[in-house]
């Protein structure tokens, strides 16, 4: 693995590389690098628009190799939070920056027009790019995709909502897939970098090839075999809707309900009768989770001079569990097509749909209590269900056509502080919720979590694990501390959460041995929480307090598969977490004075 | 163990690559989607189906015909095979150029052509079926 990061300034238009062996050695890849990094080229306190911030991606220690290991990390300041931004992403882009012989990437500065980053191997240009400012990350993949015979590409890109600066905006990452969530698109927005273009040409050495090709021959057996992951090659995430819905977990309503009475009508098994078309994996992965699903849009009906439309245009979009109920259930939206296209909208503006989705059932129900009027919305009346009201909603969020709309740009927890609507801006950490309401864990792993993500720690599988038992305060709270430092370790090696659980620790030790690396299990769990002691430290560093955490009332007023959830073993929890991880060594309070510091 | 090897269902292909890594792991110990002798290719954009290509075992095959120094072998059972000390030093490169299809790599460290051995492990990884594949007798 290479230890050699790759610095391009995009003010001085020049770039670097700096070996870091050190860095590498002790963290091998991933997360490991990008937290270190994160503290050691953020300056405290910086503005995530400021010419100044960086963005850094690194590859996995074992990305291409092993089968599912595949992800990149991306960390960064993010503007929806003011804090940790982090995001990790498929596609070909760990393998990319791989190929072309780089453990990371840090980009530095801001250009005053439109740019690319075009990188082939030791090559890297910084090119102008007005042409294709404004186009959704879609057209730009299909601009930037060279025909190449050797190597392999990635393109990234950020949308009009990312030029925008929509604090929730994402980086379409090879099409289908995502650095989403905590506003990576703003970042690259500020930059005016709207897209980078990686071409690996270079190859991965292995130095045990035939220890090597026995523990992969091992690994895709089990990945392809294994029912662990059958659910994401036969439907996906998007199983997760019916079963959630079976369980009364299914956040319906702007999560006043938990059970969907149209769920069939968008199921996942809805969606593969009908318009599946094909399934597509990242480079490295046999498994092919995502699942695109062909929208035909017909041309205008007058198209051939007068007579019927026999044209169609049909476009594939990515769907997932997450992004289905955020922009479905969530809003009551019980019609397939409308649930694509909305998907769709999200995807074509680089726009993250889980907080969209968020902001448009908080706009509903404001809308419902008066709290925002026609005069908010220019005219356009939110609607349960209503896709064609959504549709104008979003487009008028990414213009930021008003006051109100740019509110809506900053995220629910901004929009609900300015209008009110409070205890039902979905968010924790500031960031839209996911999909489940299935008791404690999904309440608090996201909470606790460094990026505040459902994936952070699995806290909404810990719900179905103690379902019919006392609920364990110290069960969940240790559950979520030892998941998330574990995650951290599968995410410095580049492993997809989707495998985590053939990526056990005893596997992990044999891929890492087989490559050269001698590490004991407790030598790995030390170090994932090493790493997230690294994000922590930099997340109080910025400002971030657990205790002052605060969680909508809606949670507390719905009905979960444990009956309505109780502020005050929620506390509890928190206390506990907290303890347990002051126990640690971990400070999380800010100091008061850097905290005076960031109030200035 | 050889194998006749097809392409037979490209639109099966999800992209993950398990052929090319299998391939550039047998034949040169490296995981290197540029050091093999099958290939994934993108069409424009990832929006389009797959190209998938390999040796077809031509009986006549145009890189054997247009090697200069008749560096290029072809077997009975079709393909080629590599005389080296014929193939080497030649810097003219007719043979991959020559391959309609463009199944025919160059190795740019020996500046051989990279030669599929029938070893089917491209096959074998393929989860989708998108290869035909049966032990030569």
């Amino acid at each position: 693995m290479s230890s050699r990061i790759l610095y391009v300034n995009l003010s001085e238009r020049s770039s670097r590389v700096v070996d870091r062996p050190d860095l590498f050695s002790k963290y091998l890849g991933g997360s490991g690098i990008t937290s270190k990094l994160l503290l050691e080229e953020v300056r405290p306190g910086i503005d995530p628009f400021s010419p100044e911030t960086p963005i850094i991606f690194a590859t996995g220690y074992m990305t291409g190799v092993f089968p599912c290991v595949v992800k990149a990390i991306a960390m960064f300041k993010s503007p929806l939070t003011k804090n940790l931004g982090e995001s990790h992403s498929g596609g070909h882009f760990a393998s990319a920056l791989r190929f072309a012989g780089y453990g990371a990437l840090v980009i530095h500065g801001a250009s005053e027009h439109p740019i690319i980053i075009k990188i082939i191997d030791d090559e890297v240009k910084i090119e102008l790019a007005d042409s294709l400012w404004g186009l959704s990350p879609l057209d730009v993949e299909k601009a930037l995709r060279e025909c190449s015979y050797e190597g392999m590409q990635s393109v990234i890109s950020c949308g009009k909502a990312g030029e925008n600066l929509v604090y929730y905006s994402n980086v379409i990452v090879d099409r289908f897939h995502h650095f989403g969530r905590l506003g990576l698109g703003a970042i690259f927005g500020s930059k005016k970098l709207k897209a980078i273009s990686i071409l690996g040409r270079k190859g991965i050495p292995l130095e045990n090839p035939l220890v090597v090709k026995d523990m992969y021959e091992k690994l895709h057996h089990k990945v392809v075999t294994s029912d662990e992951m059958s659910k994401y090659h036969n439907l996906g995430t998007s199983a997760n809707m019916l079963e959630l819905n079976e369980l009364g977990a299914l956040p319906t309503r702007n999560f006043k309900e938990s059970r969907f009475k149209d769920a069939e009508r968008i199921s996942g098994e809805t969606m593969a009768e009908s318009l599946l078309r094909r399934k597509i994996s990242c480079p490295g992965c046999p498994i092919a989770c995502i699942h695109l699903a062909e929208l035909k849009t017909s041309f205008a009906p007058e198209h051939e001079r007068g007579k019927k439309e026999i044209f169609y245009e049909e476009v594939l979009v990515p769907y997932n569990y997450e992004a289905m109920y955020a922009l479905g259930n969530n809003l009551l939206i019980k019609d397939k097509r409308d649930l694509i296209l909305l998907i769709y909208r999200c995807e074509s503006l680089g726009l993250d749909a889980m907080m969209m989705g968020t902001v448009l059932a908080w706009v509903t129900e404001a809308f419902e209590e008066g709290r925002i009027t026609l005069d908010e919305t220019l005219g356009i009346k939110p609607t349960w269900g209503d896709s064609e009201a959504y549709i104008k909603i979003i487009d008028n969020t990414v213009e930021m056509k008003n006051k109100f709309y740019a509110k809506l740009a900053q995220g629910v927890v901004a929009a609900s502080e300015k209008y009110g609507g409070r205890e039902y801006a979905m968010a924790l950490g500031n960031n839209g919720m996911a999909g489940y309401i299935t008791g404690y864990g999904a309440i608090l792993g996201p909470l606790v979590g460094a990026r505040h993500s459902h994936l952070s720690n699995s806290g909404y599988s810990v719900d179905q694990k103690i379902m019919n038992q006392p609920i364990s305060i110290e069960q969940i709270v240790d559950f979520l501390i030892d998941q998330e430092d574990w995650l951290y370790v599968l995410y410095s090696l580049g492993v997809c959460y989707f495998a985590r659980r053939i990526y056990s620790k005893e596997v992990v030790c044999e891929a890492l041995k087989a490559l050269g690396i001698d590490k004991t299990q407790d030598e790995l769990m030390k170090m994932g929480k090493e790493i997230f002691h690294n994000l922590y430290k930099f997340k109080v560093r910025e400002g971030f307090e657990l205790s002052e955490q605060t969680i909508p009332k809606r949670i507390f007023e719905v009905q979960t598969p444990h009956g309505k959830l109780e502020f005050e073993k929620i506390k509890s929890m928190i206390d506990s977490y907290i303890k347990k991880r002051e126990k640690e060594g971990l400070h999380l309070k800010p100091e008061e004075k850097a905290l005076k510091e960031l109030l200035k | 163990m050889r194998f006749h090897i097809e392409v037979v269902h490209p639109e099966r292909c999800i992209g993950c690559y398990s052929c090319v890594y299998a391939c550039s792991r047998h034949l040169f110990n490296v995981i290197d989607p540029s050091k093999v002798a099958v290939f994934v290719r993108v069409n424009g954009t990832l929006a389009n189906p797959f190209t998938i290509m390999a040796c077809r075992f031509c009986k006549n095959p145009e890189c054997a015909l247009v090697c200069p120094r008749g560096a290029l072998q072809p077997l009975p059972e079709g393909g080629i095979t590599l005389i080296a000390s014929k193939c080497e030093g030649c810097k003219t490169f007719d043979c991959i150029n020559a391959c309609m299809i463009r199944a025919l790599a160059l190795d740019k460290t020996t500046n051989f052509p990279i030669i599929c051995d029938r070893c089917g492990d491209c096959a074998k990884y393929c989860p989708h079926n998108v290869f035909k594949y049966e032990e030569m007798k």
